[in-house]
């Protein structure tokens, strides 16, 4: 049981994260928790976590907050940690040994259980969550959804009554996603609490006891899972939520090999050092004006496909095309971007501005601010990079490519974890580079924003195409 | 798996091969016991499944004693005199070297830790070192794709450095805050005394190292 | 709460900052110590070049940890990653904890909070990197004896004997004062640049 009475919450330096916010769930139920960026559903989970007050700086805390009969705010983390676990957003960030086998341990040991008690429970974990294919692994040889599927086993393994997961899907894919709906499934047929702040919302149909729609850190309007799923589709959008249904339907498949214009690939392998190739004899056209989704598992050798279209990777057969150019791995270099995963990795300066000059050195300042205009970033053209929002980020580094002169441009995974008025955002800046005559291709798992933001699909597959 | 047929050594014994390899370093003047010890430690290497890196080892050892005695007091006086106790003391720290990798490369992290709080390190620093030894291979995979959009941007020179330190650095602020969070809900504050799936014992190897580790000791410190 | 959190000592949180950040100055140091491997020269002054590059990660853990311990810890966990890898002898150990516990006192003196007083500190523990080449002092005559005895020519061994004297101990010890001194001045230079206006400290 968890018990949040007239909650009203502030981090440091701001006011009104969340107002007023009652919520009691009973023992055994699902609770969705959803809304837009920023509405405060985070915060909702910190409650109950106790990461506020408790790892929260100078906040202010109103109200009273009780999980498992402890008062939140006078219980040590420790001792909530016991009844209270998390999951969070991102899988690299949540472990602390080299192998999934000291993970899986890592809570009971630091609760100093019984070494004996430990490996029982940690058989009955693996057992139960069918993870046999994790055991004994280094963690750098795994997949993001398979870190994420360690780090909600390791909360599993302390056997905590209720489970708070903060965004869990933001970086899986779509089978992964499944993986953790099935999860979910089983912990409530065990009876556990589970709390869920999430953006993707189709896979938690038929899972979920009640939906708390919150905006602005209130709670607006709270349903019976039924109710929820059934809403209609305007009434969906005008919340700002993203699809109800799993997204289907396919996009016409990518044009054959040869396109006078933009990019055309025949034949394409490539791999690492003396390995297998990850990719063989693969062929696609990708014509200006059209925007080609790139779709297949994760390890399929998407993220191969990238590196070597940006000539950071060289190729072992095949030949690329721009416009009917043959390019070489530099020549690649200089005409292709990518909009990485994690854009932090690619902004360097201490300016939006200055980031600008640094990508095309000899740009006048007044084509700097047309391109920043058009990207409305010029009312922060004097911030530092890493002081913007996830979205103007993405944005700055497009607004770079832009002005050096790239024509293709190669966006990885750029809707992970994005709500859908985010989502939306970044399906109309990558429509327009397209009709500027650019070739865009898009990296990306997230079919709802592949079905409306792109026009055809390259399906990645055992075997090349 | 193929390391069950190699000998696994405690890693509190590898930690005590470290401190006799040290004691050895600075009071050995017998040449003797210099290379008994290294023939010692490499065998051992070798039992441990590391058969190729002691050979080596002992190649490399060889070569170092040839240079010594053949060719430094032959050769130039710039690089005779620059090089001769660079040689040295390169010789010494032989033994050290060799228990350093065989730790590297047989002694799994969390084994370590268990030997470490078994010896009542304080709990503060186990946890602290653990992470940094976590986070170095996130230093590696994050500088390659920090590197990977350098040269699509063309940076160049001195601002490669800014580019590639500055993007490190801010991230690892911003892991630090999660791992923490994740760390804190997984009660790693909890004061009670840790317990760990992994039972670490001595066995009669382990004995024998030791033991074969102190009579090294004291001959080297004995033998003038 | 703050305030409560303070008193309580090195909490999780400040453990794995310093945890993350002590990779992050291992790794820089590392790098430097490899080119340090080219010439005993280079490895002699090799602790001040390290002080001259490892202000970043040293003062943003300052900045994040304003407590005490954070950078004894920091230099324990150098120390021992170059003790247990075999690379560098006990010593490393011994100046790394003699060096941080002066810089304790610094930060202690000067609460934590103050650019002076991280800069002291960083002095302090940047000398702590003279564990590295010190042996070579150490056990100096152990040394020329061996050599001698492997047949070198007499004027050779004057010069080594030259080279190894108490007067290059003496750079040893003030390249890292002056690279650190340096050191802390392109951290600040990039503190502003960067990290204040990026707001993450």
């Amino acid at each position: 049981m968890i018990s949040i009475e007239d909650v009203s919450f502030g981090y440091s330096g701001e006011h009104g994260t969340l107002h007023d916010v009652t919520l009691k769930i009973r023992d055994g139920e699902c609770i969705l928790l959803c809304g837009e960026s920023g509405c405060g559903k985070t915060t909702v989970t910190k409650l109950m976590n106790g990461l506020v007050p408790h790892f929260t700086d100078g906040c202010a805390l109103e109200g009273r907050v009780s999980a498992e009969g402890l008062a939140v705010a006078e219980t040590e983390l420790y001792e909530l940690a016991k009844r209270v676990g998390s999951v969070f957003q991102n899988p690299k960030s949540q472990f602390f040994n080299l192998d999934s086998d000291s993970e899986l341990a890592f809570g009971l040991e630091n609760q100093g259980a019984a070494p004996d008690f430990i490996r029982t429970r940690l058989k009955e974990t693996v057992r139960n969550l069918r993870m046999e294919a994790l055991q004994g692994r280094s963690i750098f040889s795994m997949s993001g959804g398979e870190k994420q599927m360690l780090a909600f086993a390791s909360v599993y393994a302390m056997d905590p009554a209720v489970f708070v997961l903060d965004e869990p899907t933001a970086n899986l894919d779509e089978d992964a996603v499944k993986r953790l709906r099935e999860q979910l499934r089983f912990l409530k047929r065990q009876g556990h609490t589970v709390v869920i702040a999430e953006h993707r919302l189709w896979f938690l149909d038929g899972l979920i006891d009640r939906a708390v729609f919150l905006k602005n850190g209130r709670i607006e309007r709270s349903f019976s899972g039924g109710e929820f799923f059934s809403l209609p589709e305007r009434e969906r959008i005008d919340m700002g939520l993203r699809a109800l249904t799993p997204p289907d339907g396919a996009l016409p498949p990518a044009l054959p090999c040869g396109a006078a214009r933009g990019l055309s690939v025949e034949g394409l392998a490539c791999g690492f050092g003396k390995g297998e190739p990850v990719l063989r004899a693969l062929s696609f056209s990708a014509i200006p004006g059209e925007i080609l989704a790139v779709s297949g598992k994760n390890g399929i050798g998407k993220t191969t496909l990238t590196r070597c279209l940006c000539g950071l990777m060289r190729e072992r057969a095949g030949t690329v095309r721009l416009n009917g150019r043959r390019l070489n791995r530099k020549q690649r270099a200089k005409a292709a971007f990518c909009v990485m995963q994690d854009v932090n990795h690619q902004l360097f300066s201490d300016s939006v501005f200055g980031e600008c000059l640094l990508a095309a050195p000899g740009c006048t300042d007044e084509r700097v601010k047309e391109v920043l205009n058009r990207f409305d970033l010029l009312p922060f053209q004097e911030k530092h990079p890493m002081a913007l929002s996830g979205g103007q980020k993405q944005r700055l580094a497009i607004a770079t490519a832009v002005l050096s002169g790239k024509e293709l441009l190669i966006f990885d995974e750029p809707t992970s974890g994005l709500d859908y008025a985010h989502m939306m955002e970044v399906s109309s800046v990558v429509r327009r580079l397209a009709d500027e005559g650019r070739v865009v291709l898009i990296v990306t798992h997230d079919r709802e924003f592949l079905r409306c933001a792109c026009d055809r699909e390259l399906e990645l597959r055992e075997e090349g195409l | 798996m193929s390391m069950q047929k190699h000998l696994r050594i405690d890693p509190r014994t590898g930690l005590l091969l470290l401190v006799m390899s040290n004691i050895i370093a600075f009071t050995q003047n017998s040449f003797s016991v210099e290379t008994g010890w290294i023939l010692f430690l490499c065998l051992l290497a070798a039992f441990c499944g590391c058969g190729r890196a002691a050979a080596r080892w002992l190649l490399a050892f060889c070569l170092l004693l040839g240079l010594q005695y053949y060719v430094f007091p032959v050769s130039a006086k710039i690089i005779a005199t620059s090089f001769s106790i660079f040689a040295n003391y390169t010789r010494r720290m032989f033994p050290c070297l060799i228990v350093g990798m065989l730790m590297v490369k047989k002694t799994p992290l969390r084994d370590l830790i268990v030997g470490l709080r078994k010896w009542h390190f304080p709990q503060k620093l186990i946890v602290a070192v653990s992470v940094t030894l976590r986070y170095f291979p996130a230093i590696r995979e994050e500088a390659g794709y920090i590197r990977d959009a350098m040269k699509l941007r063309k940076i160049h020179g001195l601002q490669k450095v800014e580019c590639l330190v500055i993007p490190l650095m801010i991230s690892a602020t911003g892991t630090a805050e999660e791992l923490a969070a994740a760390a804190v809900t997984r009660g790693i504050e909890n004061p009670a005394p840790k317990t760990s799936v992994v039972e670490l014992r001595l066995t009669a190897a382990d004995g024998a190292c030791i033991l074969a580790g102190v009579l090294f000791t004291a001959a080297s410190c004995l033998i003038r | 709460m703050a305030s409560n959190n303070l008193n309580r000592g090195l909490t999780g949180k400040d453990l794995i900052t310093v945890g993350i950040f002590s990779a992050l100055y291992f790794v820089i140091n590392f790098i430097f110590m490899l080119l340090g491997g080219l010439h005993p020269l280079i490895w002699i002054l090799m602790p001040g070049f390290i002080a001259l590059f490892s202000g970043i990660p040293f003062m943003l853990m300052c900045a994040k940890v304003q407590k005490p311990w954070a950078v004894l810890l920091m230099g324990i966990i150098t120390g021992l990653i170059y003790f247990v890898t075999g690379q560098f002898t006990v010593v490393i150990l011994v100046t790394f904890v003699i060096s941080c516990a002066l810089a304790e006192l610094a930060r202690a003196v000067t609460k934590y909070g103050s650019f002076q007083g991280n800069t002291a500190a960083f002095v302090l523990f940047s000398l702590g990197m003279t564990g590295s080449p010190l042996p070579l002092w150490l056990m100096r005559d152990s040394f020329l004896s061996q050599i001698s005895s492997q047949g070198i020519p007499a004027d050779y061994l004057e010069t080594l004997k030259a080279v190894s004297s108490p007067a290059m101990l003496i750079v040893l010890f003030a390249a890292p004062v002056v690279g650190a001194i340096f050191g802390a001045y392109i951290t600040r230079g990039m503190f502003k640049k960067h990290f204040v206006k990026a707001g993450i400290v």
